[in-house]
């Protein structure tokens, strides 16, 4: 008589992670609803820039803007996360099986990651496509990839925590939103000062950029941390 | 249930902070209106922009415009230094919360919260006056002043969040998760607006330095607001728990008949 | 008034009004949280006395059956 080994956090996270992606990838249901979503909210930047003068100026808030379309992108996606498992029950299920619940939360947060990151993969190069005729981005634009990373990876973090939060609340959607705007405003804050830095070039790329970025992390380290911590007790309420 | 709070010993109201409050209270109002006294017809005015001569006022001469807007700040300062510590005492109950699950310390929690919020009204009240009259702005981007917006809109969407569940537990737990959530958010918050050299928003510096009388007298303006946020939160508390009292007996009513 | 004396007493005038709005906005901010716990306490207690007057009477009530039943039923209320 041998006990079944019981398996490694590793090994649960990857299937975990696995099963999210694959009912995704199936679907596309929220890939499509995002990235349909990210297009609407470009349409609308070329509506309220319409009357804007070519030039140099239109960079200084062009990352701006562009954070504006990721926050408003992925509050839909963290929206949705988890109502799907709240509607067939999957949840329940999930939390019956002897999982540490840090497992759930890491998986979870990858995959919103991945949503995400694939969702701005698309999204921002249409967006300069659409505004290419305003402004060029400066030679050092292709860093700007950094804060990207940092700011998704921070967003996934703490926006999976919130959205476990809010799935079970009165206008889920709104409370959604009323919680991560302001939780998130510090990630936002770096994010949008590195990007911008990256985008406008020159002495102000030299001054900001490393700053920004290295806070963006930090809050990176703290929230994801924090989060990790709080998941146990939000899941087991 | 019994020996558990024996192990835990539970805030309740009628134990001892109850009997130092009115005491409190009535320092509070003591210092703060000394405080207040103080601040107008004590501390030493503050001098600003340079005028075209000099004139002897009361011994001394001076050739700058006086700044009695200045005033504002011996109010100003010990309220947000009140707001914080409310809410280091919101999270450090909520913390005690989620150890504990006794929903007694998730009422200390959502009381702690309600000074925070009062007092962080009261910042916003007093630094957009101060800004109004001195940059002739009603609102800028300064690290302190962002700061301050995202800790109010925290709290706010965290009573809002506290209506929004039904079930008293799980409020709880959530409630509890964002106060923490929210301690540490706004240091961080303040750091990030406060280190990231902008040439976009201009930071605006004040001349610093206090003088020993200026020291003084906020000293007992923050000793005067500490002691009336104190007894604010205990008569909250105390009246938190009376309705709570009503409403389980109206339970056991209700079960008996 | 000599006009040096004008120009350093310049900017008093104009504060007052944010001076005192803020000291009366914060004394005002106070005193509307000191009435709303006054009116819950109020509220919460006479809802107390009331609901003490309720289970007063159900008690005699029932001391008052329980005095007519006999000893085994006793024993039966006093296990519910």
């Amino acid at each position: 008589m041998e006990t079944p080994k019981r398996p490694s956090s590793f090994a649960q996270y990857k299937t975990l992670l696995a099963k999210d992606l694959r009912q995704e990838f199936r679907t596309r249901e929220m890939l499509v609803s995002m990235g349909v979503y990210a297009l609407l909210v470009i349409v609308v930047f070329g509506v309220a820039l319409s009357f804007a003068r070519p030039g140099e100026e239109f960079l200084e808030v062009s990352a701006g803007l562009l954070w504006a379309l990721i926050v408003f992108t992925s509050l839909l996606g963290l929206n949705r996360s988890f109502s799907h498992e709240i509607e067939e029950g999957c949840l329940e299920g999930l939390l019956l099986a002897p999982l540490d619940h840090g497992v759930v939360f890491l998986s979870k947060a990858t995959s919103n990651m991945v949503f995400l990151l694939i969702v701005e993969a698309i999204a921002i190069p249409l967006y300069w496509l659409f505004f290419s005729s305003l402004a060029h981005p400066a030679e050092t634009g292709w860093l700007m990839v950094a804060p990207i990373l940092v700011g998704s990876v921070g967003i996934a973090g703490i926006g999976t925590l919130l959205s476990t939060i809010t799935v079970n609340t009165r206008g889920k959607d709104v409370m959604l939103a009323l919680l991560f705007v302001p939780i998130v405003f510090p990630l936002l804050y770096a994010c949008v000062s590195a990007t911008t830095a990256a985008i406008v070039g020159g002495d102000l790329m030299a001054e900001s950029f490393m700053v920004s970025l290295a806070l963006a992390a930090g809050y990176d380290v703290i929230m994801i941390l924090a989060s990790w911590v709080l998941y146990d007790f939000v899941v087991g309420a | 249930m019994k020996e558990k709070a024996r192990e835990v010993k539970l805030p309740e109201s009628g134990q001892w902070p109850d009997r130092i409050a009115p005491v409190v209270l009535g320092a509070g109002i003591v210092l703060s209106t000394l405080g207040f006294l103080l601040a107008f017809l004590w501390v030493g005015p503050v001098y600003g922009a340079s005028v075209d001569g000099v004139e002897l006022i009361g011994g001394s001469m001076v050739s700058q415009m006086l700044l009695i807007s200045q005033k504002i700040f011996y109010f100003h300062m010990p309220v947000a230094i009140v707001s914080f510590i409310a809410l280091a005492f919101a999270a450090y109950y909520a913390i005690r919360f989620l150890m504990t699950k006794e929903q007694r310390f998730d009422s200390c929690s959502q009381v702690a919260m309600e000074v925070a919020l009062l007092f962080v009204i009261c910042t916003m009240i007093t630094g957009e006056m101060w800004t109004r009259f001195e940059w002739g702005v009603w609102w800028t981007w300064e690290p302190r002043l962002t700061t301050y917006l995202i800790l109010m809109l925290i709290v706010i969407a965290y009573f809002i969040l506290r209506n929004a569940v039904d079930e008293p537990e799980r409020s709880a737990t959530y409630s509890a998760v964002i106060s923490i959530i929210a301690l540490i958010d706004v240091p961080i918050c303040f750091m990030v607006t406060r280190l990231i050299p902008s040439s976009i928003h201009p930071v605006v510096l004040r001349e610093g330095g206090m003088t020993a009388d200026m020291g003084i007298c906020l000293a007992v303006c923050l000793l005067g607001l500490l002691c009336v946020g104190f007894a604010l939160y205990r008569a909250r508390f105390n009246q938190l728990r009376l309705s709570q009292r009503v409403e389980a007996m109206k339970q056991t009513l209700e079960e008996q008949q | 008034m000599n006009p040096i004396l004008e120009q350093i007493y310049s900017t008093v005038i104009p504060s007052a009004p944010y001076v005192i709005a803020a000291y009366a906005l914060i004394w005002v901010a106070l005193l509307v949280y000191l009435l709303f716990i006054m009116r819950g306490t109020k509220k919460a207690q006479a809802q107390m006395t009331l609901l003490e007057e309720e289970l007063a009477a159900q008690e005699a009530k029932r001391s008052a059956e329980a005095s007519l039943s006999t000893s085994a039923a006793l024993g039966e209320d006093k296990v519910s």
